[in-house]
């Protein structure tokens, strides 16, 4: 109780249960958002009444978030930053090459390889498609009954009008391996690194306890041993599943997280806040000084979370990363969130999961009351 | 200058001397860079099994077909017929990344100008792989839609209503006007590990202003600052000579992280003159935040505790741990408040192709940032009465 107490009472520590994880909830919710409006960028160098049409085609296109820059350079740059999912250049002199039959082209700029840069692409595309196909009948129409292509736009616009729509559909299917995009995601994995991270980190609690001499004093008064040691696993328990109560309610109190079945949830927010604990002790008594635990707690907490799939799902790592993933407990936490989370899964669905956490838990608390038990006789 | 030199040496010294120093600073941008690069390694080519279901069977089912199977596509593309069950299961078990159906009726109903639809079967977890499929499918539709529209105002022009076929044939071949153009975007995409190394590196670099902090403290306490300020030295050597560790200590680490996730994991830093300039301002930066962390602190928990909230709120806001390029503009604003997320901008500007003088803007707001720093810090310090 002493120590958590003391836990409290720093500002630092308040800094780390709470500020930290909201910020980072934050943070990776709203870069992580699904995808179905992508800003794209426009160099609008355009001087007649078809580029303004293009443009206004743009603008209505529902998926398109317009902003305009006024430098190609700069363009370029905000799409390489990722800032654009893809530019558009519209040039000038449109009306005057399409009148002359020359082929006026609009030119695109996009990342070729990612997924909102050719969804971006596609887009665009789109909103421009139904005006280059009334210019291209009406020059089709000029060279086929003769005229001039301009005499022949406004009924190729009526066509176009008219003409019934050609589209695709998407059905998605299948049961996620992934959880769901934004808030959810960040909440879920930010919950599995963090307790961790701060349990490990705490580990200076231990250390310090020691260096300061509380427990000699403690066991100079009417306390065993064991209850040191269950004193000790008790308050990393409730730091633990302090950090994991605020992250959920933090979750679904601002960010709108569904945390998933309640029962599941909680066995599952229980087990990990033991691992947690555990790996907090056990750190405690295996490293020797609070700095080490301040400096090696995140770096192995963020080692584990990252190998874990908290910083990227495991769902796109290669096999063999995979079977690494699952060596640390991290690995089965968030199989089980993406069960709880995007399968409507139960208790019974993570049963296996939360007996394999439960196992390191026994074996990191075994270890650690172990090397405490020896250190409190030495 | 000779004391300078001697004090920033001690404190290098000691520093190395202690493993969690070496520890964040060397091992650990190093490692998780290397997970980083095991993670992702494989990620960068696109393949996409994609299943066609053709219950149309007619000749533009069949052109759609041919598409998807030219050689152009023949990289990202792996093409199978399928039936519509098979297809269907293949996607739920993740055999099929996608399965495009061509539905009964599809070529009669296009030809007769009537409206029709492609259905795209995504497997959940394969938005790309449905994405890209998708895209072919649009473009080919467009294709076919400006057909039906140039035939149709041809014919209301007065071309020969009997000769529709041959009319479609022409149209479909005639070069499209205002086709939308792919330009070159010039430099190079922008890979995860030429992001994340130096986001990595900096991130462990700030740890260096809490291990300066405390030493300063652990001096106080031992007496080590009383025995340097009774010696013939002036007391801004004594500081300069700290100062000169942090530099070199923050130099040495984010260049070592440079220099191995380069060589060993393929990320792209930059020329070298440019991220040297960038690595130097970031340790200055350090330097001038440590001296902000001594002059406010009274005690080593209290600098232990200030440097610590200060590395990670930098370290997240600065962008990191996250890739802030997609995040709302209010919060890439806010990274620009730190010197890490100038740093970053910097380093991907640098990554994905830009010119060495791309720099001087970040290294300049890192700087000017650093005086700032260091101006609040020496305000503090008077206040107090410190050195």
């Amino acid at each position: 109780m002493t120590s958590l107490r003391r836990t409290v009472r720093d500002r630092t520590s308040l800094f780390f249960l709470i500020v930290l994880p909201v910020l980072i909830i934050v943070l990776v919710g709203s870069s992580v958002q699904d995808e179905d409006r992508f800003a794209v960028g426009l160099l609008d160098q355009g001087d007649d009444r078809l580029a303004t049409e293009l443009v206004a085609d743009l603008e209505a296109a529902p998926s398109v978030e317009l902003r305009r820059f006024d430098d190609l350079d700069a363009l370029r740059l905000a799409i390489r930053r990722s800032e654009l999912a893809a530019g558009v250049l519209v040039p000038s002199g449109l009306e005057e090459d399409v009148r002359a039959g020359r082929t006026a082209a609009v030119g695109l700029l996009s990342q070729p390889a990612s997924t909102s840069g050719l969804a971006a692409e596609q887009a665009v595309r789109a909103a421009l498609a139904e005006r280059s196909a009334v210019v291209s009948a009406a020059a089709f129409t000029a060279a086929e009954v003769g005229g001039e292509p301009a005499d022949h736009l406004v009924s190729a616009t009526r066509a176009a009008e008219v003409a019934e729509p050609l589209t695709v559909t998407t059905t998605v299917q299948g049961e996620s391996r992934f959880l769901p995009l934004g808030f959810t995601y960040s909440s879920a994995t930010m919950l599995v690194l963090f307790v961790f991270v701060n349990a490990v980190a705490g580990g200076g609690m231990v250390i310090q306890n020691r260096r300061l001499g509380l427990y000699e004093r403690m066991l100079a008064g009417p306390v065993t041993t064991r209850g040191v040691i269950v004193g000790e696993a008790t308050t990393y328990l409730l730091l633990a599943l302090l950090q994991s109560a605020l992250i959920v309610g933090v979750g679904a109190a601002l960010f709108e997280v569904d945390w998933g079945d309640p029962v599941a949830a909680t066995a599952l927010i229980l087990v990990w806040s033991a691992v947690g604990a555990a790996a907090g002790m056990l750190s405690g008594t295996l490293l020797r000084t609070v700095e080490q635990a301040g400096a090696i707690g995140p770096v192995v907490g963020i080692a584990l979370g990252m190998l874990g799939g908290c910083m990227w799902l495991l769902e796109i790592v290669p096999p063999v990363m995979q079977t690494i993933g699952h060596l640390v407990p991290h690995g089965w936490a968030v199989d089980s969130w993406i069960d709880l989370l995007s399968r409507d899964g139960g208790l019974a669905d993570i049963a296996p999961a939360l007996g394999v956490l439960a196992g390191f838990a026994l074996a990191f608390g075994g270890l650690a009351a172990h090397r405490l038990r020896a250190q409190l006789a030495a | 200058m000779g004391a300078v030199l001697l004090i920033a040496a001690k404190d290098l010294r000691q520093r190395l001397r202690d493993r969690s120093a070496v520890v964040l600073g060397f091992v650990a941008p190093l490692a998780i860079a290397f997970l980083m690069s095991s993670a992702f390694g494989g990620a960068q080519d696109l393949h996409v099994d994609l299943g066609v279901v053709d219950e149309d069977g007619g000749p533009l089912a069949a052109a759609l077909t041919e598409v998807l199977g030219s050689p152009g596509l023949d990289d990202l593309l792996g093409v199978s017929e399928r039936d519509r069950a098979d297809a269907d299961e293949a996607v739920d078990d993740g055999d099929l990344d996608v399965a495009l159906v061509i539905p009964e009726g599809f070529s009669a109903a296009v030809t007769a100008g009537q409206a029709a639809e492609l259905e795209v079967v995504a497997g959940v977890d394969s938005p790309l792989s449905a994405a890209v499929v998708r895209s072919v499918a649009e473009s080919f539709l467009t294709q076919v839609q400006a057909t039906r529209v140039a035939v149709a105002t041809a014919v209301g022009a007065g071309a020969p209503a009997g000769e529709i076929e041959a009319l479609a044939e022409r149209a479909s071949s005639a070069p499209p006007q205002l086709p939308v153009e792919a330009r070159d975007l010039g430099g190079r995409e922008l890979d995860l590990i030429s992001y994340y190394a130096p986001g990595m590196a900096i991130f462990f670099a700030l740890f260096g202003i809490g291990f300066t902090a405390r030493s300063w403290f652990t001096e106080q306490r031992e007496g080590t600052l009383d025995r340097m300020a009774a010696a013939p030295i002036h007391p801004r050597a004594v500081l300069a000579g700290k100062a000169l560790s942090v530099l070199v200590y923050g130099t040495a680490s984010l260049g070592t992280a440079a220099v191995v996730t380069s060589l060993a994991f393929g990320a792209h830093w930059g020329p070298p003159a440019a991220v040297v300039a960038l690595i130097v301002a970031v340790a200055v930066a350090v330097v001038a935040l440590t001296a902000l962390v001594i002059s406010l602190s009274r005690t080593e928990q209290q600098a232990e505790g200030l440097s610590s909230v200060l590395t990670f709120a930098f370290a997240l806001l600065g962008g990191s741990f996250v890739f802030l390029g997609m995040a709302p503009e209010a919060l890439r604003r806010a990274a620009l408040l730190t010197p890490n997320g100038w740093a970053l901008r910097g380093f991907t500007d640098l990554a994905t192709g830009a010119a060495a003088s791309s720099v001087v803007t970040p290294v300049a707001a890192i700087l000017a940032f650093s005086v700032v720093v260091a101006g609040l810090a020496a305000l503090a310090a008077r206040r107090r009465a410190l050195p």
